[in-house]
């Protein structure tokens, strides 16, 4: 068991967040969450991302509880939706930097540049780069550690077709390498040739965990999506 | 129609205005100013009871002294052993003038004072005439000399409010911002998933601001060639007082969600740090409210330090006063970037 999550939750003021929720992840899974506006999926990665402290419950990565962040920051890297980059900053730059903090040597960088077809945008100004591209030097970033967990918050939204099929290449290519993948979406076609798990969250509480097929043959689509 | 839209785009405007809370600032800003000025412009400042030094052995014109002494309740009289001593009383600001005998003329004195433009060196001589004018009717004026302590040139005896003005710049309206920046932008938590620990980063943009503060004031005393003889004690007290605003900066960041709310929260800190500490020369109740802000145990020490020879080792109340708050601010920072406020 890589992840155990026990009873957690997190209310925000508007009766918004994450109820009670019980979950345990396999090592190499890739697991949707999926569910409309408000159901909490940004708040369950941003709390095993450590953005956020949980209300109550515990999450162990690997056995270890959460609430020690510096033991397990290196495990997990996080995409959030909006690229939260050092925007004056050229690409290389945000990625010494985060190097520097993760201790890892700049051939890394050189790496993960070739690894997301970065090469050719080492020196330019994140600000002058577009969502899509943005979104690729965060999955640098979050892969600079070589973390066994990553987690993407809706990782191909406001992106146009030809990146979004970039990152289901880096998605799957990661999956193949066995690290476990936890991602937030909106469109069924994604969490299809995507995941090997969906979770459906409603209101903040889990209210469905199991394959894609079943998932599909379910009246929790149809109530989604259709 | 374009009347309409620039309508709906006005009160969209306003409406950001009161959500980043800059309405605030505009109705504070006039609201503060006003107050000071009252307190500036207090209508029974010449009734104060002014406090006059006089040397023991001194001998005064018999008249003079027995006016002075009698005076109404308008002075109260404090005897000092020596001129130097009399020196040392004015700079502890214990008594507001010294009285020293002219040595041109002996029916008249010289009136030694902290500064010459202050308001309560004109209350003194204002005093001093209406005191001679009710005892001798119009003569020559018993004080034929006044003789500021503070000998420097307009522009040195100002360094101290322009350094002050820098330091609360940086530490009120530059650090809020920056720190309210990483956290929109969420920049901080992205540095928070590496193995930096929250006290590092707090001690980084300490650092920040100390550098910031300590290249403001440098780059002024470069440009005006002011040169200041404790340089030990200057440069001391320069860093606890960056260090205690620097902190103070930060801590005022992390009450705000973003850079708007920052800039809007640092105005409102920085008039109410800066006016009182800065005008304290010229308003009596100023001086009163003063001493219980932290801008003004920094600037009494600066001016002390740059004008009067003060040195570190006599401020032992006002740097510690300053590390504390430095301190208190630094750990309440630290407890709301534990906690993720507004992140």
């Amino acid at each position: 068991m890589q992840i155990k999550i026990h009873n957690l939750s997190k209310v925000y003021s508007e009766n918004r967040g994450l109820l009670q929720v019980d979950l345990e992840v396999e090592k190499g899974e890739l697991i949707a969450v999926i569910g409309h506006n408000g159901a909490g999926k940004s708040t369950l990665l941003n709390i095993l991302a450590s953005w956020l402290h949980p209300d109550s419950g515990q999450v162990l990565v690997d056995g270890i509880n959460l609430r020690n962040r510096l033991s397990v920051v290196r495990k997990i890297g996080f995409v959030p939706e909006t690229p939260n980059l050092f925007d004056f900053f050229s690409v290389e730059y945000n990625l010494q930097l985060f190097a520097r903090l993760f201790q890892v040597p700049f051939n890394r960088i050189e790496e993960i540049l070739k690894e997301v077809d970065l090469l050719p945008f080492r020196n330019n100004k994140i600000r002058v780069l577009s969502k899509g591209l943005k979104q690729r030097v965060s999955i640098a970033r979050a892969l600079l550690a070589d973390p066994s967990v990553l987690l993407f918050d809706e990782p191909t939204s406001g992106i146009d077709f030809e990146m979004t099929k970039e990152i289901y290449r880096l998605l799957k290519g990661y999956h193949a390498l066995g690290k476990t993948i936890i991602f937030t979406s909106h469109r069924p076609e994604e969490i299809k040739t995507l995941a090997t798990r969906i979770i459906v969250l409603h209101q903040g509480y889990l209210v469905f965990d199991g394959s894609p097929l079943k998932y599909f043959q379910s009246a929790i689509h149809e109530k989604l999506y259709l | 129609m374009i009347i309409r839209n620039i309508l709906i785009l006005t009160l969209n405007d306003l409406a950001i205005s009161f959500k980043n809370k800059t309405i605030y600032l505009i109705l504070f800003i006039p609201f503060f100013v006003f107050f000071s000025l009252e307190l500036v412009d207090s209508k029974n400042t010449e009734i104060k009871n002014i406090n006059i030094g006089l040397i023991q052995k001194e001998i005064y014109a018999p008249d003079i002294l027995q006016a002075i002494t009698t005076g109404a309740g308008v002075f109260t009289v404090y005897h000092v052993a020596s001129e130097d001593e009399g020196r040392k009383w004015l700079k502890e600001k214990k008594i507001d003038g010294l009285l020293l005998k002219s040595e041109k003329d002996q029916n008249s004195l010289v009136l030694v004072v902290l500064k010459k433009e202050a308001l309560i060196t004109l209350s003194i001589v204002e005093s001093f005439a209406a005191l001679q004018k009710a005892v001798e009717g119009n003569s020559i004026n018993w004080i034929s000399d006044i003789k500021p302590l503070q000998e420097e040139g307009i522009q040195k005896q100002t360094l101290p409010t322009w350094i002050l003005m820098l330091v609360l710049l940086v530490s009120f309206i530059i650090m809020p911002a920056q720190v309210a920046e990483e956290k929109e932008k969420k920049l901080l938590l992205a540095l928070l998933q590496t193995p930096m620990r929250e006290i590092e980063w707090l001690i980084a943009k300490l650092l920040l601001g100390m550098i910031l503060i300590l290249v403001a004031v440098l780059s002024l005393h470069l440009m005006g060639r002011f040169n200041f003889e404790n340089a030990i004690s200057y440069a001391a007290f320069m860093a606890v007082g960056s260090f205690c605003f620097s902190s103070y900066g930060i801590f005022l960041g992390f009450l705000c969600r973003n850079q708007a709310s920052a800039r809007t929260l640092g105005v409102i800190f920085y008039l109410p740090h800066l006016l009182p500490s800065a005008l304290s020369d010229f308003s009596q109740k100023l001086t009163a409210i003063a001493p219980f802000l932290p801008s003004y145990l920094f600037y009494e020490p600066v001016k002390s330090i740059l004008l009067d020879d003060g040195r570190i080792t006599n401020l032992f109340w006002e740097w510690t006063y300053l590390l504390l708050v430095g301190l208190l601010t630094f750990f309440f920072a630290h407890l709301l970037m534990k906690k993720r406020w507004l992140m």
